[in-house]
């Protein structure tokens, strides 16, 4: 039977410091995916990810045993990615582009899903991709964030405005905002709807 | 009859609406606000999700290395107002008597120099031996899996073949001394990571694709990565028991 994380973190907590490895392989990889959604960078999302790891093990005392470990931590990377976005201005606008085959050499780069569209409804042409890119990078960071939440990774209102430590409305709002700037730069594109 | 806004719109998408039943049922009798409510839900529907590029199976280890080696001792206590405020009343007290004892010192009358005997602690060499064993383990193990994570075969760059160098002589004597301590498990591993080390080591300067490929495959046929995780973490928890049994350690347990 599988230790649950809360066992691993009284673990850690009594002095076992390679526990903790436990909790970083469950969860490193799903925290990636999270981060590199916002960022879109994998050597920035990779170092988001380590540093959520470390903060969390430092305030690992904090941590309630009844709490889910995996929530906890998702809060601090988005918290940490929020920050990043922050700090790094990401809506500037050249920063952004979106290809099919990426360039892995290239860390800016997105590569969209090719399962994105039916051919009946909407064709991506590359103008729309661009637009895309552009829609993506004129969000400000708590937009990005909280539509990744609530878009990509279907969480609710009111896990966005705890982990962002907004209200409720402000959380609704920052999702708003971002739907209404990639409508402003995608909709002229799409083909209309059947 | 008054139309829904932009934000009652998007937000009736995600189901977040504040009053779900109004909004529907204003969308069932207006045409407008429902031909608006489809645009919405058609262009949303068609927004690609950004495609994460796979981090490769190495990736959960790669991540507990870096974490690891940057992981301080323990977690650190909850703060609270009062034990900070003991730390700083004990920094006073501490400061008070340092003071104390700097004047006592000026002003008190001189004795001659003793010279005192100390008994300094004496390092079990084994313990040493297997510090250092562990070490190195870890970061060959580092070295290792960046290799296998690596996108292409820029890894092989001069500084990992400087390190796949030092981590070689490191080996030679690390496996020699194995030998002599008659511990033949660490011994063979040693050998067999020697010669990856050496591959690395000797690798030309232009690396191809090939070259990375068969460096790969001989760590993964050789089962060397996870046979260094496993036996550094053996011999990482013979130093905590050593250290335990130290007589050091039961001393200041008495």
């Amino acid at each position: 039977m599988q230790v649950t994380d809360a066992a691993v973190v009284a673990q850690v907590l009594a002095g076992d410091r390679d526990a903790f490895r436990i909790l970083v392989e469950r969860h490193s990889r799903s925290l990636y995916h999270l981060v590199y959604r916002m960022t879109g960078s994998s050597e920035d999302s990779e170092e988001i990810v380590q540093d959520t790891f470390l903060r969390a093990f430092k305030a690992l005392e904090k941590f309630e045993l009844r709490s889910n470990f995996g929530t906890w931590v998702y809060r601090i990377a988005t918290n940490r990615t929020l920050d990043f976005l922050k700090s790094k201005k990401m809506n500037d606008t050249q920063q952004y582009r979106i290809a099919e085959d990426p360039d892995p050499d290239d860390s800016r780069e997105i590569q969209l899903a090719a399962t994105a569209a039916t051919p009946d409804r909407l064709a991506i042409s590359e103008q729309m991709k661009s637009r895309m890119a552009q829609a993506l990078s004129l969000l400000t960071p708590a937009e990005r964030v909280a539509f990744t939440m609530r878009h990509m990774e279907g969480r609710s209102i009111d896990e966005i405005s705890k982990t962002l430590n907004l209200k409720s409305s402000a959380a609704k709002n920052s999702v708003f905002r971002a739907v209404q700037k990639l409508r402003q730069q995608l909709e002229p594109f799409a083909s209309p709807a059947k | 009859m008054k139309h829904l806004s932009e934000e009652e719109i998007v937000l009736h998408y995600y189901g977040d609406a504040d009053d779900e039943a109004q909004v529907k049922q204003h969308l069932a009798e207006c045409s407008a606000c429902r031909a608006e409510f489809e645009r919405l839900q058609s262009l949303l529907s068609s927004v690609p999700s950004v495609e994460v590029p796979d981090p490769g199976s190495f990736f959960e280890e790669k991540m507990w290395l870096n974490v690891r080696d940057r992981l301080p001792e323990k977690p650190a206590a909850a703060k609270s107002f009062w034990a900070a405020g003991r730390k700083w009343a004990l920094a006073g007290v501490m400061a008070i008597f340092l003071a104390g004892a700097f004047f006592a010192g000026r002003f008190w009358p001189g004795r001659p120099p003793q010279i005192v005997k100390v008994n300094a602690p004496v390092a079990d060499p084994q313990r040493v031996v297997l510090v250092a064993v562990g070490d190195h383990l870890e970061r060959s193990q580092m070295l290792l899996v960046e290799i296998m994570n690596a996108d292409d075969k820029s890894v092989l760059d001069e500084a990992t073949q400087m390190q796949a160098r030092d981590l070689l002589n490191t080996n030679r004597l690390y496996r020699v001394s194995a030998q002599q301590a008659g511990d033949p498990r660490i011994a063979h591993l040693l050998d067999q990571l020697g010669r990856v080390l050496a591959e690395i080591a000797n690798a030309p300067s232009q690396v191809s694709d090939n070259d990375l490929r068969d460096i790969r495959s001989r760590i993964q046929s050789d089962g060397l990565l996870f046979k260094v995780r496993v036996v550094g973490s053996e011999v990482n928890s013979r130093v905590r028991r050593m250290e335990q049994n130290s007589p050091a350690a039961t001393q200041q347990r008495l």
